[in-house]
């Protein structure tokens, strides 16, 4: 580089030309505009983010494990990292001789965004590995005795390696998550020691032996803009590159507080820490939930003999394509047959402005005409079972329409409308009249079905 | 709200000339293009075993002896000249950095822009230290390519009254291989909008200035409110030139503007619909044809 600078015609400074070598290195991402962030901020402004989340709301987390242990990937919204654990028989440090060794290390790829480099150690990247170690390692969450083999001899290292494949905002969280999930999945080689000898036992000899864990520290993010007046959780690519500064706790579910880093240079006052603490304790409690779920998963789906890892966790199966062609539809008579049809049909029903769902896995119990699914949250639907398919009319449907009926019974108040045990009514027939105190079957059925909450009666108390 | 839902279906995609004159030469990274070896090879290959390679994805041009393969899709490569639009990324000593969609930011020097008053003087101190009130990050310019440093990056320069900072308008980001060479790159459409086809593949739309003297040699912007009939036009322009580099075909003044009036029959918004775009783009290549011919 410093060759060709010699036969430019400009004259040049020594730190310009310094400069030129510096950047021909490194791609940087493109530019935010000031429209985008004039937008940005002001949607904050207005409590309204990108994609629709509310302030305290996490994306979507998915937790998925590799077919070896302790290979963990987690996405969070678009934001994907995979974290891998190994271990390896290493002498201690002289401090510490019975005490095994963690190391972490958290890579930022070019796969994940076009500004990381390959091999070269940002700033971010400094950042987060520290932010890692500290979170994990001083929280003392693995018992590194238990790692010990022959005191002042041989210890096992434990060597976490987080990996980030995709960047949309708030790698700090997802690495976090992805890490303690690795060390839960993770299992290590059996030994045993017969006097001098230590024997070392690969996986088909014996067992391997999870680590011991004693508590699951995972960070929470809180990004602050506007010099501290607006905060949200969780922010994405976006909403990172225009705030102010980032508030990270470290927690685990027993409300201790492990790590708590404020970077950026906001001021915050002490109500704002604790009104973070606060939030972070419950979404922690929340994604701890989540990843045991994910490990009970996968600990079945192991016994159970069936397939495993990440190969198996994406979608193969997909229409990616449709083969038909334009179809002609007669359209002379439409807006006469619509127009009739709108005189005849009754008037739509008011909508419920924000049902509240009293129970998760209370349905609606289908009553006149009052559709209220497509207004709660994704998380009903996961924790209804699957067993509810489009129209129809299995048993199991029946009974849980049953359950729900009773449930609804119980919460009966006198202007209620009364609903017809379910048991006899097998046909397909769906029954709309408002006179009429038949459940419309179907239209619960069908779609319904999928936990859509409603609680009129809650409310009518 | 009101969702408009159609079914995907097959859809037939056609081109107007299947003349053998239009037949390129198209070859994708690691196609040999010839086993002779008494040509020279020029960008965009590579000799691999005496068969000389392509290493880019694009149309192979022969001349005379040299070999070369111009890609489709590429970052834009400066030359003298050339009509860019850009956004300030750094505000440095006595220069701007600009992005430009090239491999490199380019550079805006200070003695190459035109100071506010229009005069000519020897740039002092005070002026590189207001500089920040000239032009800041995230702002866009147009400015005319002065020279190419030896490793690619272009020095800029606004040294006119029709370059320099742009106020209100949209911004356009296409590939630069879409953009004709023309004698001149403003065009004042007649449908009631501006256009700025900068060679980097960034199209400007912005309202046609009426007749305000512009002072200050390009650094004043005008923060009137824009007519929501402006308005539509930009947005129509807009979409229409979304539709056009879909189907890549070549923008210059006059196929935006048979794009903008082949658009006419259909709302704004309709026109990003996939269907509605082919429609358009198929009138608008008839018309082109046509005026060829």
């Amino acid at each position: 580089m410093l060759a060709t600078c010699k036969h430019r015609r400009h004259g040049f400074l020594r730190s310009d030309i310094k400069e030129y070598t510096r950047e021909t290195v490194s791609m940087k991402d493109t530019p935010l505009s000031n429209c985008e962030r004039d937008f940005i901020l002001k949607a904050i402004e207005e409590k309204k983010r990108l994609d629709g989340r509310q302030t305290y709301d996490y994306r979507k987390i998915k937790i998925t494990f590799g077919t070896d242990y302790g290979c963990c990937f987690v996405d969070l919204g678009q934001t994907r990292v995979m974290a891998q654990v190994s271990c390896e028989l290493v002498v201690p440090k002289e401090s510490r001789p019975n005490e095994g060794i963690m190391f972490f290390n958290l890579e930022l790829s070019p796969m994940a965004s076009p500004a990381f480099e390959q091999g070269r150690q940002s700033e971010l990247s400094v950042k987060l590995n520290r932010q890692l170690e500290r979170c994990l390692r001083n929280s003392k969450c693995i018992d590194t005795e238990s790692l010990c083999v022959v005191s002042g001899e041989k210890v096992w290292q434990i060597r976490v390696d987080v990996h980030t494949l995709n960047n949309d905002g708030n790698l700090m969280d997802a690495a976090s998550v992805a890490a303690i999930g690795a060390l839960c999945h993770f299992r290590r080689p059996d030994v045993s020691i017969q006097g001098e000898e230590v024997t070392v036992y690969s996986p088909e000899e014996r067992d391997p032996i999870p680590l011991s864990i004693y508590h699951m520290p995972i960070s929470v993010s809180f990004a602050f803009f506007q010099q501290g007046t607006f905060l949200l959780v969780d922010p994405c690519e976006r909403e990172e590159r225009v705030m102010d500064g980032l508030l990270m706790i470290a927690m685990n579910k027993h409300r201790e507080i492990c790590s708590i880093q404020s970077s950026g240079g906001i001021m915050l006052l002490r109500e704002q820490v604790m009104r973070c603490s606060k939030i972070a304790s419950v979404k922690v409690s929340e994604i701890t939930e989540l990843i045991n779920k994910a490990l009970l998963n996968d600990k079945a789906a192991r016994k159970a003999g069936g397939r495993c890892g990440f190969a198996e966790s994406m979608p193969q199966e997909r229409i990616t394509a449709l083969k038909t062609d334009q179809t002609a539809v007669e359209m002379t008579d439409v807006g006469e047959t619509a127009s009739s049809i709108v005189q005849t049909a009754e008037a739509p029903p008011q909508t419920v402005p924000s049902p509240s769902v009293p129970v998760p896995g209370v349905g609606q119990v289908g009553e006149v005409l009052r559709n209220t699914w497509g207004l709660e949250e994704e998380e009903e639907e996961e924790e209804e079972d699957g067993g509810e398919s489009s129209g129809g009319d299995s048993v199991e449907e029946v009974t849980k329409m049953d359950v729900e009926q009773h449930q609804g019974d119980k919460s009966r108040t006198v202007d209620v409308v009364e609903i017809l045990d379910s048991d006899e009514e097998e046909d397909e027939v769906v029954i709309l009249y408002p006179e009429t105190t038949k459940k419309p079957k179907n239209t619960a059925s069908s779609s319904g079905q999928k936990g859509a909450g409603t609680s009129r009666k809650q409310k009518k108390k | 709200m009101a969702v408009d839902m159609r079914l995907p279906t097959v859809k037939n995609s056609m081109s107007l000339s299947h003349s053998a004159a239009d037949r390129k030469d198209l070859v994708v990274p690691g196609d040999v293009i010839t086993s002779d070896t008494g040509f020279m090879r020029g960008h965009g290959t590579y000799v691999d075993e005496d068969k000389l390679t392509a290493s880019v994805a694009g149309e192979v041009q022969r001349v005379d002896k040299l070999i070369c393969v111009r890609p489709l899709k590429t970052r834009f490569n400066g030359e003298v000249g050339d009509v860019v639009v850009g956004r300030i990324t750094e505000v440095q000593q006595k220069r701007w950095k600009v992005e430009t969609n090239s491999r490199l930011d380019s550079v805006l020097l200070l003695s190459s822009v035109n100071l506010p008053g229009g005069e000519l003087r020897r740039r002092s101190a005070e002026d590189e230290l207001t500089m920040r009130e000239y032009l800041q990050e995230g702002d866009l310019i147009s400015a005319e390519v002065q020279s190419v440093f030896s490793d690619g990056a272009l020095s800029l320069h606004t040294r006119s009254l029709k370059y320099g900072k742009l106020g209100q308008g949209v911004l356009v980001q296409l590939s630069p291989s879409l953009i004709k060479r023309q004698k001149t790159h403003f065009h004042n459409l007649p449908c009631g909008a501006s256009i700025i086809l900068g060679n980097n593949g960034f199209v400007w739309l912005y309202p046609t200035p009426g007749q305000q003297e512009e002072e200050a040699g390009g650094f004043y912007t005008s923060l009137e409110p824009v007519s929501l009939s402006d308005r539509e036009v930009i947005s129509r322009l807009r979409n229409c030139l979304l539709a056009l580099a879909a189907h890549k075909v070549l923008l210059y003044d006059t196929s935006v503007l048979y794009c903008y009036e082949s658009s006419l029959q259909h709302q704004v918004k309709d026109v990003l619909k996939p269907e509605v775009m082919e429609e358009i783009v198929m009138l608008t290549q008839q018309k082109l044809l046509e005026h060829e011919s």
